[in-house]
């Protein structure tokens, strides 16, 4: 049996916000007017947290070579994180001549020999989709040889964009991985977390609390996750999707087949971070869970409102532009909003029509939602007097000539975000940025300028 | 000479080094001012590179692409693309040139980039850069010579204070431009192809970075042909030097292997002296020169005791080994990215093309790494020294002002190199 998944079939997503505005679904591509990654890239995003997997990428160098190493996904398996690691079958003109097969056969070989990981993923690319290499059946073989599970992920760039890889990727989990293992023990209260990839450690913001409410996390797709883990997440009772429409289609598809219901969260902020923890005490339905879900809540929150007085003093009546994209452009917003900030305007160039929705509610009816960041920004900044600037590189020029401070917020980032903690983080660095000199410093004129 | 290695033993690259020639492609165009690479493939290959340049220069990399998807890349011959995507950037931009070059899917698909380049009516470039061929190094030869063969006017009268610098791709902007003005100083007029000294030296710009800003002019390129010499530098140049001997022959050909060190910056001076007819360089040359044989003295006996490895691409390989074997280093293992004359030449216990999982089976036979931000983990699993080089090296900034080029850029070199073995020397004492 092949198991190449329709793309046809996943681009008609059903669940996902993008479908009912687009024909296409994601499936939107521009010569010459495009940018971000491609198919691959979303798989590959999506599965490189399983740290204890071998991930290996068949097909020539431009895949891995430019993107190994890049993610800061963090883990917490004991042995080699195998997500730091770069592993490609580097194929060349000979192999595209005669098949790559055989050599990414031995490939598979050598790694179980050196590294002995718990499962192998196989990622074919564009040129090793378009020779036609029959990656199925080589990991079909190499799974019976050596008994771990050798799972192909059918996600080459051309098929599409980021988020149709992650989609592709997470039909290949559920296709290969997941129901293949009984876990040891089940609890009332385990939970699949979907689409949370614990980059910079996000994840740990907040389990900690979900174990301190004995809510188990029986397994992620993918942060800080485990192949045998994942393979039992057919029996939770919960599956809790991680600010990931992308990855929609793999909880509707367990609900279907296993009867698991899901929600979907996010740990952006404060509101958002007891929102979540709420919604996943409540959608596990047991009324002392959700009491005591509450009182954590409010001893949380009381908590981090006290360690924010300072911050909030600062941030008092100072207004935020904020210049990112997708479901960014309320979470970040919202978190702003929670540090004491006024959020005067966002972009919603890529956003869905809910997420423009779920941003105007947010923001009120005063502020501007931005269709063209680009040209707006400027122009917003002289008329509402902001303060801030928080946006990707590009737009640090717009922050020095008005010469006010700035915050990339799309730089790969280093530090967490997330959970109640991850807003003491944001509040830090936002701080830092307002006081900042530099900003004023770079705008002075040269000697030689009049 | 020690033991050489040309091929990889294994089936795979584990940790690679080596890059793509799109890759390569992708920066040379962007030291061509105002230009847009576009390359022909999936987005991914770009938004890839993209990011990679812009991390590591800590800039903003304006490169295109023609986003080939399914039905493009099984029924299109793939001149839809590429028309399709010229036609949308220059709705936005006025770009001086389009690079086209292609990718791993639409060489092995076998599209006509030649052809679909005819179609368009705008200044366009275009080579072929298959990504399961070659690496960084040899994607940056094509592109210059492309560019060369494509916009270069024929010439037969010549400038003789003018000449052509050919740099390789591993040379930092600073590095570029402390070489033209190294030219500069014997009374001649450089020009760079390409030009990364204006373009990603990480200036402060005015713009947001549609397009490349900086970099040698189109009109510029149009010229080249009218200098009275040309000097590449690296293997991996010789042959786009080679093509602009073609546009006039009267032109002179000067070839270096690399020009780090003494003895290569000494070579390199004798033949300027001589094209120009010089008996002595300038004051600043002759005292910097006195510097780094200062500095080679001072730091041979911290070098001496070291053994290095070297990873890169084989023109930086030639250059920084040389560099350091003149001041009595000990090269115990090379890692090139991919196979090149130049291996051959360098003095080495042992030189493999390879990857870093390679380097790490060998690393009892090195002290201290000269490599980029993937040595790093290496270098801290097995408490090794690390001099960050090459590409990428993205948790460092100011990448682009390192200059290890000729006198003065020697000495800062062998110093911080020195620096780095005795800094891990006394770490390993105190422990
Ligand atoms: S577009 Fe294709 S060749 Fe390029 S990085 Fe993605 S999978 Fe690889």
């Amino acid at each position: 049996m092949a198991t190449k998944p329709k793309i046809r079939e996943l681009l008609d997503e059903s669940a996902c916000a993008h479908n009912s505005t687009r024909k296409a679904g994601c499936h939107v591509t521009v010569p010459g007017a495009t940018s971000g990654g491609c198919a691959f890239e979303g798989a590959q995003i999506t599965l490189f947290p399983y740290a204890d997997a071998a991930h290996l990428v068949h097909g020539p160098i431009t895949c891995i070579g430019a993107s190994w190493q890049t993610r800061l996904s963090h883990t917490s398996w004991p042995g080699r994180d195998m997500t730091q690691m770069g592993l490609t079958t580097g194929v060349c003109s000979n192999d595209v001549v005669f098949g790559g097969e055989a050599k990414l056969r031995a490939s598979i070989d050598y790694i179980v020999a050196q590294y002995a990981p718990q499962a192998v993923f196989v990622y074919s690319t564009c040129v090793t989709a378009m020779i036609g290499d029959d990656i199925d059946a080589v990991c079909r073989q190499a799974q019976q040889d050596h008994g771990i599970p050798m799972i192909p992920v059918h996600a080459p760039g051309f098929v599409g964009s980021k988020n149709l890889g992650s989609r592709l990727a997470g039909e290949a989990v559920l296709t290969h991985l997941v129901g293949t293992l009984e876990p040891a023990e089940i609890t009332p209260f385990d939970i699949n977390l979907i689409g949370e990839y614990n980059v910079t450690g996000d994840m740990w913001q907040y389990t900690p609390l979900l174990e301190k409410l004995g809510i188990r996390v029986l397994s992620t797709l993918s942060g800080d996750g485990r192949i045998a883990r994942i393979r039992t997440a057919h029996r939770a009772r919960l599956n809790v999707l991680v600010c990931a429409k992308s990855l929609v289609s793999m909880p509707r598809k367990m609900q279907e087949r296993y009867g698991i219901p899901f929600i979907s969260v996010s740990f952006y902020g404060k509101r958002d971070t007891s929102a979540a923890i709420l919604a996943i005490a409540e959608a596990l339905g047991d009324a002392d869970l959700i009491t005591r879900t509450r009182q954590l809540i409010a001893c949380e929150e009381a908590r981090l409102q006290a360690r924010l007085a300072p911050f909030r003093k600062i941030f008092h009546g100072r207004k935020a532009v904020l210049n990112t994209g997708g479901n960014k452009s309320w979470s970040i917003a919202s978190a702003l909003q929670d540090l004491g900030f006024e959020v005067v305007a966002t972009s919603v160039r890529k956003s869905t029509e809910a997420d423009k929705e779920k941003a105007r509610r947010y923001l009120g009816e005063q502020a501007v939602l931005m269709t063209d960041p680009g040209s707006q920004q400027a122009r917003i900044i002289d008329e509402t007097g902001a303060d801030l600037l928080l946006a990707g590189g590009r737009s640090l020029y717009t922050a020095i000539k008005k010469k006010i401070a700035f915050a990339d917020v799309n730089q790969e980032k280093k530090k967490s975000y997330g959970g109640y903690q991850g807003l003491l983080n944001l509040a830090e660095d936002l701080k830092n940025a307002l006081e900042n000199p530099v900003f004023k410093n770079v705008a002075r004129r040269a000697p030689w300028e009049n | 000479m020690g033991e050489l290695n040309r091929h990889r033993e294994k089936p795979l690259e584990i940790n690679p080094i080596r890059l793509s020639q799109p890759m390569g492609a992708a920066l040379a165009f962007l030291g061509v001012d105002r230009c847009m690479p576009l390359m022909h493939g999936g987005m991914g290959c770009t938004s890839f590179t993209k990011v990679f340049f812009t991390r590591h220069f800590c800039e903003p990399i304006a490169i295109q692409t023609t986003a080939v998807t399914d039905v493009a890349a099984v029924l299109d011959g793939g001149d839809g693309s590429i028309v399709e995507a010229v036609h949308n950037i220059t709705r936005k931009v006025t770009p001086s040139l389009i690079g086209l070059h292609s990718t791993g899917i639409t060489e092995t698909k076998g599209d006509d980039i030649r052809g679909a380049a005819k179609q368009i009516k705008f200044p366009i470039v275009h080579v072929h850069t298959a990504d399961f061929e070659g690496g960084l190094e040899s994607g940056w030869g094509k592109t210059v010579t492309a560019m060369i063969e494509q916009l270069v006017e024929d010439r037969s009268e010549l400038r003789s204070d003018k000449v052509v610098l050919l740099p390789h791709i591993s040379m930092q902007p600073i590095e570029v431009e402390k070489l033209k003005e190294f030219i500069g100083s014997f009374g001649l007029q450089v020009v760079a192809l390409p030009d990364l000294s204006t373009a990603l030296d990480g200036h402060l710009g005015h713009k947001q970075g549609a397009l490349s800003s900086g970099g040698v002019t189109v009109d510029e390129i149009f010229s080249l042909a009218e200098a009275g010499a040309v000097i590449s530098i690296g293997e991996s140049v010789k042959f786009s030097a080679a093509a602009l001997l073609k546009k006039n022959p009267a032109m002179r050909h000067m070839h270096l292997d690399h020009v780090q060190g003494l003895v290569a910056t000494d070579n390199l001076v004798e033949k300027l002296m001589d094209y120009a007819g010089l008996q002595q360089p300038s004051p600043t040359v002759v005292r910097w020169r006195k510097r780094l044989q200062d500095v080679m003295l001072d730091s041979h006996f911290a070098l001496g005791q070291t053994r290095i490895m070297v990873t890169g691409e084989p023109d930086f390989l030639a250059g920084a080994c040389q560099s350091l074997t003149e001041a009595g280093a000990r090269i115990g293992l090379v890692l090139s990215s991919v196979d090149s004359p130049q291996l051959g030449r360098i003095e080495a216990e042992r030189v493999v093309v390879g990857d870093l999982e390679d380097a790490e089976k060998l690393q009892s036979e090195y002290d201290l790494i000269i490599g980029n931000f993937h040595a790093e983990a290496l270098a801290r699993r097995y408490g090794k020294a690390l001099v960050p080089r090459g590409f990428p090296c993205w948790e460092m900034i100011g990448n682009q002002l390192k200059n290890d080029l000729l006198y003065e850029g020697g000495a800062y070199f062998l110093c911080e190199a020195a620096n780095a073995a005795e800094a891990m020397r006394m770490q390993h004492h105190a422990v």
